[in-house]
């Protein structure tokens, strides 16, 4: 019975810390009324050192328009591929998207830093029109955009 | 005793059963956390810094500049009849770039991502 005991703690203690490498992560981006058709977006992460790490969610299904994400175009190469089974539906002006994902833990406090970019049809584009860091202590704070995007939060 | 056997038999169950299907996806034969948390920075030296890109933030060209929804020319998917909706046509017949949609595929396993439990997506 000990020996059971023993195994049964040992395998729930070992089983507890995988739980905790990832957690459900909401972003809110809500866009200004800037009076244009809806706006693709692409969120992406890159590390400490700027290089693109991967994308998180792209907003926009017709990949011929992706170049007008300049940043992530240039990280990526086009590749659609990169937003295989995280793109949705271009977001309209004044609407507000909310993404939940399961992201890693690794992700925060470690230097990544959270980039959108953002264009609309016949309208500017918007490169890095958001960036940032991700740390525990930033959730939960809203950063504004320069162009499309009002507010952006993660919690 | 038999309290605490039935918690840590409950609880065993519990986080094999979530924890499995997480592990998998850590070890996942080409990308997961841990290869991606290590790789970043063997990779960095390939990939573009997006720090050095010299961009102002303004991209001074119109989308029509650069493509026409009105003339589609571009030759990566044939079959696009109608430029004027957005994001109602699926993939190309032919050419399938588009990305798969949110739900029809797992996320990539790009390190990003926990689990590989599919993403939640509301607009309002």
């Amino acid at each position: 019975m000990k020996s059971l005991l023993a195994t049964l703690a040992l395998t729930t203690a070992l089983t507890f810390p995988g739980l905790a490498m990832a957690r459900p992560v909401t972003l809110t981006t809500t866009l200004n009324s800037y009076g244009g058709d809806g706006a693709y977006l692409a969120l992406y992460v890159t590390d400490a050192s700027g290089a693109y790490v991967g994308s998180l969610w792209m907003a926009g299904g017709k990949s011929k328009y992706y170049e007008h994400l300049s940043d992530w175009y240039r990280a990526t190469g086009g590749d659609a591929g990169q937003v295989n089974g995280i793109t949705g539906a271009s977001v309209g002006a004044g609407r507000t998207l909310e993404i939940t994902l399961d992201l890693a833990d690794a992700l925060f406090d470690a230097g990544y830093t959270l980039h959108i970019d953002a264009a609309a049809e016949d309208m500017r584009d918007s490169p890095n029109e958001v960036a940032v860091p991700l740390t525990n202590g930033g959730t939960g704070s809203p950063v504004a955009g320069r162009r499309y995007i009002a507010s952006f939060t993660y919690n | 005793m038999k309290k605490i056997l039935t918690l840590l038999v409950a609880s065993t169950a519990l986080t094999v059963a979530i924890g499995v299907p997480a592990w998998s996806a850590m070890h996942a034969p080409t990308d997961g956390v841990l290869r991606s948390v290590a790789a970043l920075f063997d990779d960095s030296a390939q990939t573009m810094s997006l720090a050095q890109a010299g961009d102002d933030g303004d991209d001074d060209n119109h989308w029509q500049e650069r493509t026409s929804r009105g003339h589609d020319d571009d030759d990566d998917c044939g079959n696009f009849e109608d430029d004027d909706d957005d994001d109602d046509d699926d993939d190309c017949r032919n050419g399938t770039r588009n990305p798969k949609p949110a739900g029809t595929v797992a996320p990539p396993q790009n390190g990003l991502f926990g689990n590989g439990a599919p993403p939640q997506v509301q607009v309002n």
